[in-house]
């Protein structure tokens, strides 16, 4: 029972880390929370659905095929994100803190009424990525569902921190977080960087909106505003800004969430005012989250 | 200079006709509409202290406007005359405002907006599981209440002219505190926090003070909402109530009283106007049409349509 | 090395002040008194601390160590606004204004500690009230005019010139009826007749009985309007005296020019 929840809990939390990896990412380089997100992991899960219908046709319905609507995917959720950054925020940038942020919510809006007119009001089965069978480990039994979600998540993480660590355009993004201005006068085009945090952000968005899709097999045009508020939890938990500290407080919030679902009484009622709280309690105790640190206001 | 003075009195006495002249014209829909349209001008006029003066943003404002409707609701079952129970509403809904601010105000903006947000699905998810209060989603039924039965058997007519006459008295209100000393503190803090504080300003209580008034506008507008309706039930305060009182402040212009009506006069309005002379359909894109303002206004005209206008001096002396 | 004592009794005395950042000591050990009715400058090279040395004596930065005595009264862990009402205002090295407000309005708001109705007398409109509204509008033209901006009081602050913005943000402090006014770099950006007139602006203030502690970069203005100098390098006070005294030392040629230049 409680190997059981503990997968449920890692498979959860892994999705949540993907997710929160968006938030802290642009977080990191605009500190600004991009309030669209939890819309392109809509997006990347109803891209997956459509091209789950178009792809067997081309690639089959072997691991090809999966990996390929996976990419693909990825790459259109990531282009929505860059086209949001550039159309919405890029004007805005030097405006104020709250003309952004307004900006954020009112594409939010958009972009989920856009497929709730346009696409379905209802939610939709999401097809079997992989035929789905039960593995035992140490007396509980573990889908092979569960398996490729954590695996797939894993490796996207492994993925990013191979790109921003080894790689020279992950130093120049690395760079711009620190000090925007800084990294302009090294020669680095920002907006270039904020581009490719975009995607990069949005392309792990609509992964987790995939592996959402397959973990809960329907979608809905609104599926993102609960995984993108607790993934948000999650991300400013670890510590805004900080690429682990998104995937510890994704794991962390994942645990959480399905152990007090399954411990406390009503805790299923309960789970998401349990996240909220735990949200608003993390913000007003340690702003600066378990990895981040402190920043002072200049005058 | 004249004309100005006289615009808001000629507003006031062509909204009070309106429901009498609906009546002959065979639109006592629209009586309904305009009823909501009040509600939601109550709720934009106690948001603009807020988001609007000291521009701190709240996502989760309808969590105070279900917090009056429920208090009310309560009360009213409990044998509470109408008028208290609307009093207590208002009482409550600022104590709760109070102490939340009380936490998270010193929150910056964005981190506030989370906050809120995530502040107003509690409040909603906690009205939909604490059965033995509020009967869950099965909502609350309440007694009817007519105060105004002089001037017309219609409870749609009568609450209409009460929900304006709270409108009429939130806007002079709002005026008043605008300018004055307290006022001018507001909009400083909005303006630059930091030039505001090295000003001589308490700059944590101001901010408090607006955040908590706020609330006593959105308890008697959650109150006037429970007893016109008769009824409460969670599903009337999700997270696009929110948003769409913020829609209404975004657009109209922050920090603009003229502007908040106007905004809650055309995003509340022009829904059901166009669901009832086109087609049915029209009222699904209504929040599609909250997002394209908030981005539109954002970009294109950030003082809104109706921008608050600094009040002149004489300078010649 | 320390000059005679000035005219006037001890306004401001600050004792052994610090203030660091983590292992950054941007500020630490001033000692120094300022004498009422003088005007001070504080110069010396850019990161010296003297920005973050205003900001701890206006309660931005609490301080690490030190008092910092105004009139008796310990100023260090008051919040802001409470050294505003205790007679401590000031402006700052980029300008903060209320951009969106009329100038009037801007030096209105530097009233707030000298007056007190909260919400009963607006709401009421009482008589305390419209008295009290209209002595706030009729302090705040004066200090207008006294900076010289009286015809553009209804104009919104962002749209004054530079110059302007400048004295607004002087009136604005001003209305606060400080005993200590303190300016971050008042010429900054400013031409030779808009600094000349700046300065011609701050003898009028030490006129009115204010005294003046200023940073100031352009060495003539220095020269031409301070009473004494200090000077700050690398978050410690190096030198005071007369402007005179204090160019001819020469630990503040080391620190302005480098070893080699000193000699």
């Amino acid at each position: 029972m409680l190997i059981q929840q503990l997968v449920n809990a890692l498979t959860l939390g892994a999705i949540y880390s993907l997710i929160a990896l968006g938030y802290t990412l642009v977080y990191g380089i605009l500190a600004m929370i991009n309030f669209a997100h939890s819309e392109v992991l809509m997006l990347g899960a109803f891209m997956a659905l459509g091209l789950a219908a178009l792809l067997p046709a081309i690639f089959g319905t072997g691991v090809v095929g999966l990996v390929g609507m996976f990419i693909l995917s990825m790459a259109g959720a990531g282009v929505i994100n860059v086209l949001v950054e550039r159309f919405a925020y890029r004007p805005l940038r030097h405006i104020s803190r709250l003309a952004p942020l307004i900006s954020a919510i009112g594409v939010s809006i958009i972009l989920q009424n856009g497929v709730f007119l346009w696409i379905s009001t209802q939610s939709l089965r999401f097809p079997e990525p992989v035929a789905i069978g039960q593995v035992p480990v140490f007396g509980a039994t573990i889908s092979t569902l569960q398996i490729t979600i954590l695996a797939a998540a894993l490796i996207l993480m492994g993925l990013l921190h191979f790109f921003v660590e080894r790689t020279k355009l992950g130093k120049a993004m690395r760079a711009c977080s620190d000090d925007i201005q800084t990294a302009g006068l090294m020669g680095i085009n920002p907006d270039y960087i904020i581009a490719l945090t975009f995607f990069i952000g949005g392309a792990l968005g609509g992964a987790a909106g995939v592996l959402y899709g397959m973990n809960y097999g329907s979608i809905k045009y609104n599926l993102g505003f609960l995984p993108g508020a607790k993934a948000f939890t999650a991300a400013v938990l670890g510590g805004i800004g900080n690429i682990r500290g998104a995937v510890l407080g994704g794991f962390i919030l994942g645990i959480l969430e399905v152990l007090a679902s399954g411990y406390i009484p009503n805790g299923a009622q309960w789970r998401d005012v349990i996240a909220f709280t735990v949200l608003i309690i993390v913000l007003l105790v340690r702003p600066s989250g378990l990895l981040g640190e402190k920043i002072a206001e200049k005058v | 200079m004249l004309r100005w003075r006289w615009t808001p009195w000629t507003a006031l006495a062509l909204a009070a006709a309106f429901p009498f002249l609906a009546a002959t014209l065979d639109a006592q829909y629209l009586v309904r509409v305009g009823g909501v349209i009040g509600l939601f001008m109550i709720l934009g006029l106690g948001l603009n202290f807020t988001l609007g003066y000291v521009g701190l943003f709240d996502l989760g404002f309808i969590a105070f406007y279900a917090i009056g409707a429920y208090t009310t609701a309560i009360a009213m079952r409990a044998g509470v005359p109408a008028l208290l129970a609307l009093g207590l509403a208002m009482v409550v809904t600022l104590a709760v405002r109070a102490l939340l601010g009380l936490t998270i105000l010193r929150l910056r903006g964005d981190y506030l907006a989370v906050v809120t947000m995530g502040f107003g699905e509690i409040a909603r998810l906690t009205i939909n599981n604490l059965d033995a209060f509020t009967n869950g989603p099965k909502g609350l039924q309440l007694a009817p209440w007519r105060p105004l039965n002089f001037l017309s058997d219609d409870p749609n007519i009568q609450y209409y002219l009460l929900i304006l006459l709270a409108v009429a008295a939130g806007v002079v209100a709002a005026k008043r505190l605008e300018n004055s000393r307290v006022g001018r503190a507001w909009v400083a803090i909005r303006e630059d926090e930091i030039a505001a504080r090295l000003s001589g300003i308490p700059v944590r209580h101001y901010k408090l003070l607006a955040f908590t008034i706020s609330a006593a506008y959105a308890g008697l507008a959650g109150g006037l909402f429970a007893q016109w309706e008769q009824f409460v039930t969670p599903e009337s305060f999700v997270f696009w109530e929110s948003i769409l009182v913020v829609s209404i402040v975004v657009l109209g212009g922050m920090g603009s009283i003229a502007g908040v009506l106007l905004g809650a006069l055309v995003l509340v309005g022009f829904p059901p106007l166009m669901q009832w002379k086109l087609s049915a359909d029209w009222i699904n894109y209504r929040y599609l049409f909250f997002g394209l303002i908030l981005v539109l206004v954002t970009l294109f005209r950030p003082q809104g349509i109706l921008p608050s206008s600094r009040r002149e001096a004489e300078l010649t002396s | 090395m320390t000059t005679k004592a000035p005219h006037g009794r001890v306004l401001l005395e600050v004792k052994d002040l610090a203030q660091h950042f983590g292992g950054l000591k941007a500020v630490d050990q001033v000692n120094l008194s300022i004498h009422e009715g003088e005007i001070v400058s504080v110069i010396g090279p850019n990161g010296a601390g003297k920005t973050t040395f205003f900001n701890v004596l206006t309660g931005v930065y609490p301080g690490t160590r030190g008092e910092i005595l105004f009139n008796g009264r310990e100023l260090r862990g008051m919040a802001s606004h409470d050294i505003v009402a205790a007679g401590v205002a000031r402006t700052f090295q980029n300008i903060r204004l209320f951009a969106h407000m009329t100038a009037l309005e801007n030096v209105m708001v530097g009233r707030h500690t000298r007056t007190a109705q909260f919400l009963l007398g607006p709401l009421l409109r009482s008589a305390a009230f419209r008295n009290e509204e209209k002595a706030i509008e009729t302090a705040a033209k004066e200090h207008l005019e006294f900076v010289g901006l009286k015809a553009l009081g209804n104009e919104l602050a962002k749209n004054l010139p530079y110059g302007a913005q400048r004295k607004l943000e002087i009136a604005r402090a001003l209305a606060s009826e400080p005993k200590l006014l303190i300016l971050d770099e008042p010429t900054a950006g400013m031409n030779s007749t808009e600094s000349q007139d700046l300065v011609a602006l701050v003898r009028k203030v030490r006129e009115r009985g204010v005294t003046v502690l200023l940073i100031e970069h352009q060495m003539r203005v220095v020269m031409d309007i301070s009473d004494r100098v200090f000077v700050f390098d690398y978050g410690v006070k190096i030198a005071e005296g007369k402007p005179k005294e204090v160019v001819a030392n020469a630990r503040v040629i080391e620190a302005y020019l480098g070893k080699e230049g000193a000699q």
